[in-house]
């Protein structure tokens, strides 16, 4: 496998074009994230490429006709599902005109099959409650338990597609399992650390970090997915902020800081920028560095 | 079921396709045969086409308890109500009334303020089979009555990057004429879609192959066929339609089009959409005023150029600010006949839409058409501007003000008095159900 020299390489290509000369499968994945997994797994016998880039929010991708192109060479397919790409996926993957990517084949994988999912209504829905996923929480491919869910998946996925390579799909999901044990004891320092600590987020999307680390959320920004908040909301946030003793306001870096900047400075909290994505900046390469950055900034904050 | 078979039999090789390589493909082609074989002997094959395997068996680790917390699964196709409603002035009737424009009933030279709502949107969609998906949209212009606004079926497995749609659909020429009205950023569509696509724009029942060409960048090229229906204009009444460019011969001859779209992105934030289209057919003339036929059964021809230039960066972490540009034009050849020369008319559009804050956009378009006028179409500008405030994802508030002027005049028709007809619009749009994709 030949790697392309980082510095040949645009910025905005940063995450995940590695060339796998002897590649067999052609992975698209929907974020980069999904197909950095799928590397783990695949090596060289898959190419990955994916279509939004790790510093956009994957609730809104331009559904530009050139991701179209991307999608027409596509061997397999990754999404988040749960509706998370809802606004843009369906209609590049009609579009692409690859009869192997639509919905129902082997070539088009949901990764969420097998999340234990947080977040499921249990009420009666409806828009009131703003941009709401009525199949539950798609922000779920942090925790190293989902994480290797997903390489599972994919793994059996690869399998399926490429019979070949079940040796080696099977030897690379147990070296990343291992790896990714390992990593879990060598981040626990960092986790013991933020276990019960109470936190606000921007949107409600670190429900599976949350319950991973323990962290207490004690409110959102936005007063309902998708909703731009009010000053009454704000107020209310900030109130509960402080009884609660909330030093942490925690935000993807794809949203505008404008808002969480002046709430956190109200409530006498810390506001924290977080990648959810590999490429969220050049230096998260893989799913490891990413989770590793996440930790790294919430435990040196506490 | 003709069709069927021709899918099934194309679908085929698409799914071998899936081979890796080499000696794969001596075996693909021979369980190919062998299911050809079984499919021709069989007398139901159409209703019984192979298929992969679907993904639809729960999840192959054991997970069944998460099948029921994902709530009741729904064979239902997805369902969306859009509704549009305007509160609105015009001086006098329009000229050229999109079939999707807010009608506020203003007769000839007379005024009309007063509400409308200019669309209820009845939108259903599914995936079919594995080798289907279908969509009907239904909707009510102006409460006049339910109109198929589009229902059609888009192939998913056809080989060699072709996909066929059939039924009754909007024609890709051009760039708006293929939106639907929430899709607009202004209440009124361009005065070249009545003018030269028709009241409705170009829609109905028929057939498109699309290719996508195997090219470094994105490059569609798709031929339409449809049988169009248009009756001569009639200038006695007191709204008359503007000359249609096709539908006087539905029954005879099919109004073809062919259309190539392209796509560059020039960076992350800027990319730059374009496309040409090709339309022929035969136009229904008009009737005078003392009702004498003019002008019918003149082959006519359109040739659509637009542009689509947008920017927006890739994140909101700088703001929220984007810009579009977009514009087209149409030159329409009309043959000589019924006593009528050959001659040539034509008409575009340019519009810039700025958003200017998380849910503000402003909106400012310029239109022309009669540029040339010829005996059919006179000179008519118009300039008009328009205020959108997202509330939601589902909901946006428009404010719209234009103001057209009838400048020309043509060798049938006289010219609209008066001249200067300003209008104002307030909309509400809405959306509910199913959350729909953004085209881009």
């Amino acid at each position: 496998m030949a790697r392309i020299p980082t510095e040949f390489r645009a910025l905005a290509e940063v995450e995940i074009h590695m060339i796998a000369l002897l590649a067999v499968l052609h992975v698209v994945s929907s974020i980069p994230t999904l197909g950095s997994l799928a590397k783990e797994v695949g090596g060289a016998r898959i190419e990955v490429e994916s279509l939004a880039k790790g510093y956009q929010d994957p609730h809104f991708v331009e559904a530009k006709p050139s991701l179209m192109l991307v999608l027409n060479r596509a061997d397999l397919l990754l999404h988040v599902g749960l509706e998370l790409e809802i606004g843009w996926l369906p209609p590049l993957v009609l579009g692409s005109r690859n009869p192997k990517i639509q919905p129902g084949e082997l070539g088009n994988l949901d990764c969420s099959r097998s999340i234990p999912v947080l977040d499921v209504p249990t009420t009666k829905l409806d828009r009131s409650m703003g941009d709401i996923h009525p199949q539950g929480n798609p922000h779920y491919w942090l925790p190293p338990a989902n994480a290797k869910i997903i390489a599972r998946e994919i793994a059996e996925r690869l399998q399926e597609l490429d019979p070949d390579g079940r040796a080696e799909y099977g030897k690379n999901l147990a070296a990343f399992n291992k790896r990714v044990d390992a990593k879990t004891r060598e981040w626990a320092p960092m986790t013991v650390k933020l276990k019960g600590v109470k936190v606000a987020t921007y949107h409600k999307s670190w429900s599976y970090v949350s319950q991973w680390l323990g962290l207490q959320e004690v409110g959102y920004v936005e007063p309902k997915p998708g909703i731009p908040p009010d000053p009454q909301h704000l107020a209310r946030l900030i109130t509960v902020m402080k009884q609660e003793g909330a030093k942490l306001l925690m935000m993807e870096n794809f949203y505008n800081k404008s808002v969480a900047t002046l709430v956190a400075e109200k409530a006498g909290a810390k506001l924290i920028t977080l990648p959810t994505d590999v490429g969220a900046t050049p230096e998260i390469k893989d799913w490891f560095s990413l989770v590793e950055t996440v930790l790294k900034a919430l435990s040196s904050s506490v | 079921m003709k069709l069927a078979l021709f899918l099934l039999a194309a679908a085929l090789p698409a799914a071998a396709q899936q081979a890796d390589a080499g000696t794969q493909d001596d075996l693909q082609k021979e369980l190919e045969k062998a299911i050809r074989a079984g499919s021709t002997a069989t007398p139901a094959q159409g209703d019984k086409a192979p298929s992969a395997p679907p993904e639809a068996t729960p999840g192959s680790s054991g997970s069944a308890p998460q099948t029921l917390l994902r709530g009741a699964q729904s064979l239902n196709p997805d369902l969306s109500v859009i509704v549009d409603s305007v509160f609105g002035y015009e001086r006098r009737a329009p000229q050229f009334l999109s079939g999707d424009d807010p009608d506020l009933g203003a007769q000839g030279t007379s005024h009309a303020l007063g509400f409308m709502v200019q669309e209820v949107e009845l939108a259903f969609s599914a995936i079919v089979d594995p080798y289907f998906k279908g969509e009907v949209y239904l909707t009510i212009p102006n409460l006049s009555g339910l109109e198929v606004e589009e229902a059609f079926a888009t192939t998913t497995s056809l080989p060699w990057n072709l996909q066929v749609k059939a039924g009754s659909f909007r024609s890709a020429f051009g760039r708006q004429n293929g939106q639907h009205l929430h899709l607009q950023d202004f209440t009124r569509r361009p005065l070249i879609n009545a003018a030269f696509l028709g009241a409705d724009g170009m829609r109905g029942p028929g057939a498109q192959v699309s290719w996508l060409a195997p090219l470094p960048f994105f490059l569609t090229l798709a031929g339409e066929a449809f049988s169009l229906r248009s009756a001569p204009a009639d200038e006695s009444q007191v709204q008359p339609l503007p000359v249609a460019s096709f539908g006087a011969d539905a029954s005879t001859r099919p109004t073809l089009a062919v259309e190539a779209k392209a796509f560059f992105p020039i960076s992350e934030a800027w990319s730059l959409t374009s496309g040409l289209s090709f339309a022929s057919g035969r136009s229904p003339g008009l009737l005078l005023f003392d009702g004498t036929p003019a002008g019918a059964g003149r082959d006519s021809q359109l040739y659509g150029v637009d542009v689509y230039l947008k920017w927006k960066p890739a994140n909101v972490s700088l703001g929220y600010e984007s810009l579009a540009f977009q514009a087209e034009a149409i030159l329409r050849h009309l043959d000589s006949g019924d006593g009528i020369v050959g001659e040539w008319d034509g008409g575009g559009y340019a519009q810039v839409v700025a958003q200017f804050a998380r849910r503000w956009f402003l909106g400012v378009r310029g239109d022309i058409v009669g540029v040339p006028s010829s005996s059919v179409l006179a000179r008519t500008g118009r300039l008009g501007a328009s205020l959108t405030f997202q509330a939601s994802e589902f909901a946006r508030l428009r404010a719209y003000l234009d103001a057209e002027r009838a400048s020309g005049t043509s060798g049938l028709l006289p010219q609209a008095q008066p001249q200067w007809a300003p209008a104002a619009f307030l909309q509400l749009e809405y959306s509910m159900g199913a959350h729909g994709a953004h085209p881009y």
